[in-house]
């Protein structure tokens, strides 16, 4: 085999192998993990909620798929299945707060009622309230 | 006595509009498919539902971005290129319990409930039946129903390089806590 040949094989076969290692590494990538990431947003509880009652449209076009660092006292805890929990925070409405799901909480101690949180989540939009997925704890405080 | 009996008939109405309606907005929707080559599945915890005992009638509604993957890639490619979110962005379903009359909310315990109705993904309505159970509690009602649902039925296009990766039909968990709906 000529040196050329061998070495235009070898070439492929780096190719090839950074491509599998590429697709490998996309396939397993985990969700982004928002305590290490930059909030394309910092709001209120009460504001985030006002934004989406005042004009649905315009918000879900501005916040969803955006990371929202979002402030606010917790009004309720709820645990769901798989180590989830939900956490809903007051805003100026009886009726819609802003519900916010972590998919794994290490440290629960001072995630109650009446405490004041700073967390950051991804907004998936509005139902009755609006939602934050795959949230992380920025700070806590009583 | 007329006013004995108009006192009598709102104690009435109000005692049971009281305890008619029941709500959830931490309810829980996943689906599992299970393929040769990996399982998918994901869970949303922001399911939010209304369930009726007067009538049976049950709503539920889903952000389809509330569902969330282990893998992000797998997410990306279920929100832009199967549910196509950002233009369908919610799921419903609308239904009835057909066998109300067998479930006595007034008493706890575990009841086996039949639900049909209209399930609309992705901008396809069909119907579908859906065994479940409800169990009546002295604070609420909890729901509980495994069903299954063939993506093709919902207009839900799978390219054919990864359609054998993509299960046939999907498992679909639903698993609510109802609280009665505060009365104003």
């Amino acid at each position: 085999m000529k040196p050329y040949i061998k070495i235009a094989l070898f070439v492929v076969f780096l190719i090839a192998l950074g491509g599998i290692l590429a697709a490998l590494y996309l396939y397993n990538l985990k969700p982004e993990d928002l305590q290490k990431a930059k909030p394309h947003f910092t709001i209120t509880a009460a504001d985030f909620q006002k934004a989406f009652e005042d004009n649905e449209k315009t918000a879900s076009e501005r916040y969803i798929n955006k990371i929202i660092e979002v402030s606010g006292e917790i009004a309720s805890v709820r645990t769901g299945e798989k180590n989830s929990m939900n956490v809903s925070l007051k805003t100026g409405s009886e009726l819609s707060s802003v519900i916010c799901t972590f998919h794994s909480v290490s440290d629960t101690t001072n995630i109650k009622p009446g405490n004041q949180i700073i967390l950051r989540g991804v907004c998936s939009g509005f139902l009755m309230d609006v939602l934050l997925n795959n949230c992380a704890v920025i700070k806590i405080s009583k | 006595m007329k006013r004995f009996i108009l006192l009598l008939t709102i104690s009435c109405f109000l005692f049971t509009a009281n305890a008619q309606k029941y709500i959830t907005k931490n309810g829980f929707i996943g689906f599992f498919g299970h393929t040769p080559m990996e399982d998918i599945k994901a869970d949303n915890n922001q399911v939010a539902s209304v369930l009726d005992i007067s009538t049976g009638d049950i709503v539920f509604q889903v952000l389809v971005k509330s569902f969330h993957f282990d893998r992000a890639l797998m997410e990306e490619h279920f929100n832009e290129n199967y549910m196509e979110s950002d233009k369908i962005p919610k799921s419903t379903f609308k239904g009835k319990i057909i066998n109300l009359s067998s479930v006595d909310f007034k008493k706890n315990g575990t009841y086996e409930v039949i639900v049909d109705g209209d399930l609309t993904l992705h901008d396809v309505t069909n119907k579908i039946s859906a065994k479940g159970t409800m169990e009546v509690l002295t604070d609420g009602i909890n729901a509980n129903s495994k069903f299954n649902i063939v993506p093709e039925d919902y207009k839900i296009n799978i390219p054919g390089v990864v359609r054998e990766k993509i299960a046939k039909s999907l498992e679909i968990t639903v698993s609510m806590k109802y609280a009665p709906l505060p009365s104003k």
